[in-house]
């Protein structure tokens, strides 16, 4: 009996960019994208590949659709290698990298989409039946004849996500597919990506949002400066910060120098900060709990502070943990 | 290679011209390069030739047409790929399982087939304008030399596109690419005129047998072993050209890969 094929195998992968900088005295800078990583995702699983912007999600998902070589290590998606057998691997996945790009705006939805099917190399017939169902399928179904560039960015990555399933494909990257959306449309494209799973058809996702990773995924790896700093199930990524508690605080204008100083206090594990308006939200992980706040306040002293609240911590703050408050 | 796969090859080349098509027919600069820059010449043509006999008006259709139909060719074939490239297409092009050949032939045959556009409309202004006999002497091998000079043009595109492919920064050439195949295919004056050293370079651009062959034809000075040599050499061009582009078109392909010039942000 031969043995099962991983649908990606990526052992010790890297990729390096190269970049000139500077204007009279040239010099070469190399920047590493993804350094070094490695992770299976088994056939018909959702696995989820979770990091800020810049962590290195997009650079791995274009090196396995073989639209980017990588630098060194191994690469294998259905078997095949992404280096080396690319026309092996395309015909049998799809994908879709974020955003309002990858279209023909001029052309309608239908024509976008009969066009693929060409490339696809799809039988007229099958494209003729499966163009419709997958209009349907998106909620496009009574604007498939506009043009996209009257589309909204939602309608967009609706079209994104058909063109995407056009030929059936067996195995799906999907980057960062619900960024942009309004919460109504991320919504019913987290369900449409659970009924693809539910299909039998095996994932690999990039998302920056936590809640997205925990309700989609089976397995989350966790990238930071192109690294997998975790990797494991939702379950097992939240017992990361089981102990601690988080406090948030909501300040004013509150100086990076005074940040550092809360980062160096022995008893906070991470700090992260989120600018909103005129104000910040600090949410500082410890696990004195509550016991911490009046040292925290006195470390904020002069400052003018809001709400403060102390809670227990969810995967999002496992998360925060795990890149060191860049979230 | 079987029946089927001749089949589905030929839908993508027809679905990557028609893409083309719809596209190019509501931009500007498309206009400007079929229709507007061959006018100008084929204008500026008339008056200096206009002393030596009407019999040079179908010469200059001619010539000023294919000028069109080159600068169709090297900016729109060209562009198309960076339009590609920074609208975020490319990448998707790349990653379907069809040779990146067959589109760049399909988008080729387009343009081409747009810029014939060029050939009529310095025809209709030569005959509306400037009131001269625009008689083409042998119809039938000037019918057959257009469709040959058709299919070459869009394999010299083969040959282009590659370059395009692998570097978004090549269209500063461009222009620098425009006038050396104007002048070395002779389109509005013989190569005779050129140095001695030019012509090998032109006997290896199809542009110069496509050129020759319709003036030859129009014009009905050429002899049927000539046609036949011109109409050979556009046929042997368009193979070599055919066999070179697929190659470069995979070296180039697996460099812009190396690179990450794929997606322009």
């Amino acid at each position: 009996m031969g043995q099962a094929v991983s649908a990606i195998e990526v052992t010790n992968l890297r990729r390096v960019f190269k970049t000139n900088i500077g204007v009279l005295r040239r010099r070469a800078k190399e920047v590493v994208a993804v350094d070094d990583i490695s992770f299976e995702v088994e056939p018909g699983e959702l696995f989820g590949l979770l990091g800020p912007n810049g962590a290195g999600k997009t650079t791995t998902v274009k090196m396995l659709t073989t639209l980017l070589l990588p630098t060194s290590g191994m690469a294998r998606v259905l078997g095949h290698d992404v280096a080396r057998q690319a026309e092996a691997i395309r015909h049998r996945i799809g994908f879709i990298f974020g955003g309002e790009r990858g279209l023909y705006w001029r052309l309608s939805a239908v024509d976008n989409l009969r066009y693929f099917a060409s490339l696809y190399q799809m039988d007229p017939q099958v494209t003729n039946r499966r163009i419709p169902e997958l209009l349907e399928m998106v909620g496009l179904a009574d604007r498939g004849k506009e043009r996209v560039e009257g589309y909204s960015r939602g309608m967009m990555q609706r079209l994104h996500v058909a063109r995407t399933l056009l030929h059936d494909p067996e195995l799906l990257f999907l980057d960062e597919p619900t960024i942009g959306l309004d919460p109504v449309g991320a919504r019913e494209l987290r369900q449409t990506i659970r009924n693809l799973q539910a299909a039998g058809r095996t994932i690999l996702l990039t998302t920056h949002y936590m809640f997205e990773a925990d309700a989609l995924c089976q397995r989350i790896a966790v990238i930071n400066h192109g690294r997998i700093v975790a990797m494991d199930t939702p379950e097992v990524l939240k017992r990361e910060v089981r102990d601690l508690s988080i406090v948030e605080l909501e300040v004013f204008g509150i100086p990076p120098a005074v940040v550092d100083r809360l980062r160096a206090l022995p008893y906070v594990d991470t700090v992260s900060i989120e600018n909103l308006d005129q104000r910040q939200s600090l949410r500082v992980q410890t696990p004195r709990g509550a016991e911490a706040v009046p040292d925290l306040m006195g470390m904020l002293e002069g400052l003018r502070v809001g709400r403060v609240v102390v809670r227990e911590p969810t995967l999002e703050d496992a998360y925060v943990r795990l890149v060191g408050g860049e979230a | 290679m079987n029946l089927q796969a001749v089949r589905m090859s030929a839908r993508v080349v027809a679905a990557a011209a028609e893409v083309t098509l719809r596209q190019n027919v509501v931009d500007a600069f498309v206009l400007f390069t079929i229709l507007l820059q061959p006018l100008v010449i084929a204008v500026l043509a008339m008056w200096m030739l206009g002393g030596r006999g009407s019999e040079n008006a179908i010469f200059v259709v001619i010539g000023s047409g294919m000028t069109g139909l080159w600068s169709s060719l090297l900016f729109m074939g060209g562009n198309s790929i960076n339009w590609e490239r920074w609208t975020g297409t490319l990448e998707l092009l790349v990653g379907q399982p069809s040779h990146m050949s067959l589109i760049v032939f399909g988008k080729n045959l387009a343009v081409v087939l747009q810029s014939l556009g060029s050939m009529l409309a310095s025809y209709a202004l030569a005959a509306a304008f400037f009131q001269a006999p625009l008689h083409i002497a042998q119809p039938l091998l000037f019918g057959v030399s257009l469709v040959l000079m058709v299919i070459s043009f869009v394999c010299f595109g083969l040959v282009i596109a590659p370059i395009f492919l692998m570097n978004p920064q090549v269209h500063h050439w461009q222009n620098a690419m425009e006038f050396p195949v104007y002048m070395l295919s002779g389109f509005l004056f013989p190569i005779a005129l050129l140095p001695g050293w030019t012509t090998p370079l032109s006997y290896l651009l199809t542009p110069y047998w496509a050129a020759r062959a319709l003036h030859g034809t129009s014009g009905g000075t050429a002899s049927s072993s000539e046609t036949l040599l011109c109409w050979g050499m556009m046929i042997l061009l368009a193979v070599v050209y055919a066999f070179v582009s697929r190659w470069l078109m995979d070296v180039m392909l697996r460099k812009a890969r190396a690179d990450a010039t794929l997606r322009m942000e």
